[in-house]
């Protein structure tokens, strides 16, 4: 079960290094707060599944709790700045 | 291994397989709100999906309590910010994309 | 203008739902610091983050009139307090600067607990510091912002039917 948990945190590192070419390429800065709350996403689910592998599961979950609120309040706050600023 | 653990390793995978699915659509869809549309749905139900995978390997404990409050948090808080953004996008005049126009 | 209120319905719903959850978070983290992390610091941060959840939903005079930028850097200060009051209490009952095994005989309680009491203490000093430290930032910052979209913001409101409350 390690060695899953492991390949699932191999392969979601993957997908946040997909995510990141929008996030350095993205056309407009819409695109860009879009991957970058994906990759809060992930990053939540690869904080979790860390904590099973190294077994301190409670631990991580904390962290992964306040890295979940902390996303969404980035994300919001981004959107009424740039909609407060009149460009996207 | 157990039947337990097996179960838990499908729903990751499906899992998985949403996210990978997010972070596509995220590079090749064409404008903001598709691919907003993408990440937003995804990812949600990709969340849902490894954190029921986690507790079912887990078993009924605190821990587990905390993983449903993620999942509950997310699905509050993902759709809210996929929202907002689209809103903000959307009154600053970007134009949705359309097949003929491009 | 960043001032304004968000005139959004489903962010101000959502908003007015998540934060006394979010406030029970930052408590669970402030009280739990010994057996995870968090402590004092941390469970501030979310504090002030819930604050700063309503000031940009519900605008900036909305969030001013739950917490005062005075009574904020009244907080910060009584956060020093408590902290420099126990550090000192334990420094009068004859021991060092926090020695918290000196306050068993106030508290009444064995050694171990009376470590752990003291440590919440501190905890919680810390943590009304740094909430009121941080939301008074926020807002300072917020406040001196001129910002170059005021017209754009102010149209949207028109546009939206409804006037503002504070009279951007």
């Amino acid at each position: 079960m390690k060695a899953f948990f492991l390949g699932v945190d191999i392969f979601l590192c993957l997908m946040v290094f997909l995510c990141l070419y929008r996030v350095v390429f993205g056309p407009t800065l819409g695109d860009r707060i879009v991957a970058t709350g994906a990759i809060g996403t992930k990053t939540l689910t690869i904080l979790v599944i860390i904590g099973f592998l190294y077994g301190r599961v409670e631990m991580f979950l904390d962290i992964s709790l306040a890295y979940a609120l902390l996303n969404f309040i980035g994300t919001l706050a981004a959107a009424k700045y740039f909609e407060a600023k009149g460009e996207f | 291994m157990v039947i337990r653990d097996i179960i838990a390793m499908i729903l990751i995978l499906i899992g998985c397989f949403f996210f990978l699915t997010s972070a596509i659509g995220l590079l090749r869809f064409p404008d903001m709100f598709t691919r907003m549309h993408a990440t937003g749905k995804c990812d949600t139900l990709a969340v849902l999906l490894v954190m029921t995978g986690l507790i079912v390997h887990h078993g009924i404990n605190l821990d587990s309590f905390k993983l449903l409050l993620i999942v509950v948090f997310i699905y509050i808080a993902n759709p809210t910010a996929t929202h907002v953004l689209s809103r903000a996008a959307y009154r600053l005049g970007m134009q949705p994309w359309t097949k003929d126009k491009k | 203008m960043l001032r304004s209120r968000y005139q959004d319905i489903i962010a101000q719903t959502i908003v007015r739902i998540m934060v006394p959850f979010v406030q029970i978070y930052a408590l669970y983290v402030l009280a739990h610091g010994h057996y995870s992390p968090g402590g004092g610091f941390q469970g501030g941060v979310i504090l002030a983050a819930s604050l700063v959840l309503i000031f940009l939903v519900y605008g900036y005079e909305n969030a001013l009139e739950r917490l005062k930028l005075a009574t904020a850097g009244r907080l910060c200060s009584l956060g020093v307090l408590i902290y420099a009051g126990i550090g000192f209490l334990c420094l009068l009952l004859g021991g060092n600067f926090l020695d918290y095994s000196r306050l068993a005989p106030i508290f009444q309680v064995s050694l171990p607990r009376a470590r752990s009491l003291g440590i919440l203490g501190i905890e919680t000093g810390v943590a009304l510091a740094v909430m009121a430290a941080m939301y008074s930032i926020i807002m300072d910052i917020v406040n001196s912002d001129t910002g170059n979209g005021e017209s754009h913001a102010a149209g949207h409101e028109i546009e939206n039917g409804e006037t503002s409350s504070d009279g951007k």
